[in-house]
């Protein structure tokens, strides 16, 4: 069954032993982020962990690290725990196929329950707010999932983008919003400035744990994330109509913000640890003016700590970035295995692929670099044989270190584009990129010593599976 | 746009000095955001020019400016050269 809000959510990763309850009281900061960048720290199976007695606070419920480990994200998509990170890309290509699964509108939303408008909108009053990293300019909503539509055709479900973004208080009723230029809200809000006018936006905080996963996708622009959203639940997603701006909003939010992008205003923002692993701001950006906050009576405020990798960020924002690349890589290279773009958002991707003929996977390489989403992010690719796993960095290493030539086997090419944020270009957003061919040659090109591989016997997956029982009843 | 938000007051909270300086432009204008739901234990102050928001039971290194890092602080022409994200388009003429 597929959830549909957080406190199901977080229920299911109690029972499976992967929420942890911090009962001691603890400081705002740095307590809180503290305790969740050391999540990151202590192993793949981290929990979430959910605090509620914060010094000063009466009623705060604040919910970290919700996704911040495959087993968490497992059980996010509803799977087993112990599903493999390959296991999970796999299965997370697979549902894709039903996209587009149209979403159900309810009634009787859950965070209809209170409502504050206008003069009495004060963040403070209903969100325990906290400070992340040392350098942030302020207190940050990082895992809220922003709803906005295009102003020229209003109408169209797919165009309205459901996406986050990062947002800085910056005020009791104002938020200073980063839409990078390349973000769908981006589009929205051009438009609105274009004609001088406001854009409205719907905040929905405390989502269902397959919101986060959607609203940071590289979808189509006129891709619904509700019908991406639906397909990965394997049933509609539930939405219910935001009362202030009439936008589609998930019915099982904790709290819902609603508001205006203030036309052609911008306001000093950041800076803000990135999940590059490095600040980014102060920069000049827009600002939200808020006009009503509906919200569940003692709301969970969830938030995410990112950092130095890896946090919950890089949990969160892998598998919804390998998939679209192996989706788009395989449509025309049907050799390719699997995809492992992991890493800082797929600035760095390693592929497994077949080869059809010497050269092969340097191209398949090359291509993952043009994809829409490699255009801006893809700098260095690490091509491994097909029975090598991506997501095994002791194989790949391994790979690497015996297949490479480097004069002939490292490619660089000067001058391609990436996202300003990545902090090694140089002038931002202007990067070389790399190919890392770690296949085995194959004719005509006939490089290398590489005589007969020793391959894994046949009998070795029977076993794998057989130990593994082994272990698990023991 | 003046970048003192019009939705923060500027009481000073009974019994808590009000900070001289922000922590990271040093500018001399800052204004109460929030008090903590537990009387007394908490404020959270913001500079009314770099919007810099603090709680004062941070660590020394987010609430001082003699421990605030070199590396975080910002200047008055930080703030006025800041680059715009994203740009604001040129209005079309309808």
């Amino acid at each position: 069954m597929p959830y549909d809000d957080l406190r199901s959510f977080l229920d299911t990763l109690e029972k499976e032993g992967q929420l942890l309850r911090i009962t001691e009281e603890v400081l705002p900061e740095p307590d809180i982020a503290a305790a969740a960048n050391a999540a990151g720290r202590i192993g793949d199976g981290a929990p979430a962990l959910w605090f509620d007695n914060v010094k000063g606070f009466m009623d705060a419920r604040i919910a970290m690290n919700v996704h911040g480990s495959w087993r968490n994200h497992a059980l996010a998509l509803g799977l087993p725990k112990e599903t493999s990170p390959r296991e999970q890309v796999e299965e997370f290509a697979r549902r894709w196929d039903a996209f587009p699964v149209a979403p159900e509108r309810r009634a009787d939303a859950p965070w209809q329950e209170n409502t504050v408008t206008g003069e009495d909108v004060n963040l403070f009053d209903i969100l325990p707010l906290f400070r992340l990293n040392d350098g942030d300019g302020g207190f940050y909503l990082d895992k809220a999932a922003v709803v906005s539509r295009d102003p020229e055709d209003p109408d169209h479900f797919g165009k309205q983008n459901l996406g986050t973004y990062r947002m800085e208080v910056i005020g009791r009723d104002r938020l200073a919003l980063q839409p990078v230029p390349v973000h769908d809200i981006a589009k929205h809000l051009r438009i609105a400035e274009e004609r001088g006018e406001d854009l409205p936006v719907a905040i929905t905080l405390g989502n269902d744990p397959v919101v986060p996963i959607v609203a940071g996708m590289p979808l189509r622009y006129d891709q619904s994330e509700y019908e991406m959203a639906g397909a990965l639940r394997g049933a509609p997603m539930p939405i219910a109509t935001a009362p202030h701006t009439g936008l589609d909003v998930p019915w099982g939010a904790e709290v819902v913000i609603e508001g205006v992008v203030e036309s052609r205003v911008r306001q000093i923002e950041g800076p803000f640890g990135e999940f590059t692993g490095h600040y980014s701001g102060g920069r000049r950006m827009p600002v939200i003016r808020i006009e009503r906050i509906s919200y569940r009576t003692n709301p969970v405020f969830e938030s995410l700590y990112l950092g130095m990798p890896w946090t919950e960020c890089d949990y969160l924002v892998g598998p919804n970035t390998s998939v679209p690349l192996l989706k788009q890589l395989r449509a025309e290279f049907p050799e390719v295995r699997a995809v492992n773009a992991m890493y800082t958002h797929g600035l760095l991707v390693i592929i497994s692929t077949a080869k059809r003929y010497g050269g092969f996977a340097k191209a398949v390489g090359m291509r993952a670099m043009t994809t829409p989403h490699g255009l801006g992010y893809v700098s260095q690719v690490i091509l491994v044989d097909e029975d090598v796993d991506p997501f095994d960095l002791p194989q790949v290493m391994w790979a690497q270190s015996a297949k490479v030539n480097p004069k002939e086997d490292v490619i660089v090419l000067p001058n391609l584009s990436v996202v300003e944020l990545a902090p090694a270009s140089q002038p931002a957003g202007v990067t070389s990129k790399m190919i890392i061919d770690a296949t085995t040659p194959v004719a005509p090109d006939v490089r290398g010593n590489f005589g007969t591989p020793v391959k894994d016997l046949p009998e070795t997956a029977e076993w794998t599976k057989r130990l593994r029982a082994l272990l698990a009843d023991r | 746009m003046n970048a003192t938000d019009a939705t923060n007051d500027a009481r000073t909270p009974a019994g808590q000095d009000r900070p001289a300086l922000c922590p990271r432009c040093a500018h001399e204008e800052i204004t109460a955001v929030a008090d903590s739901p537990v009387p007394g234990v908490w404020q959270v102050f913001q500079c009314a020019r770099c919007l810099y928001m603090w709680r004062t039971t941070e660590p020394a290194r987010r609430t001082t400016r003699e421990a605030y890092p070199v590396g975080f602080r910002m200047t008055a022409a930080d703030i006025e050269t800041a680059s715009e994200v994203p740009t604001v388009p040129p209005l079309l003429n309808r």
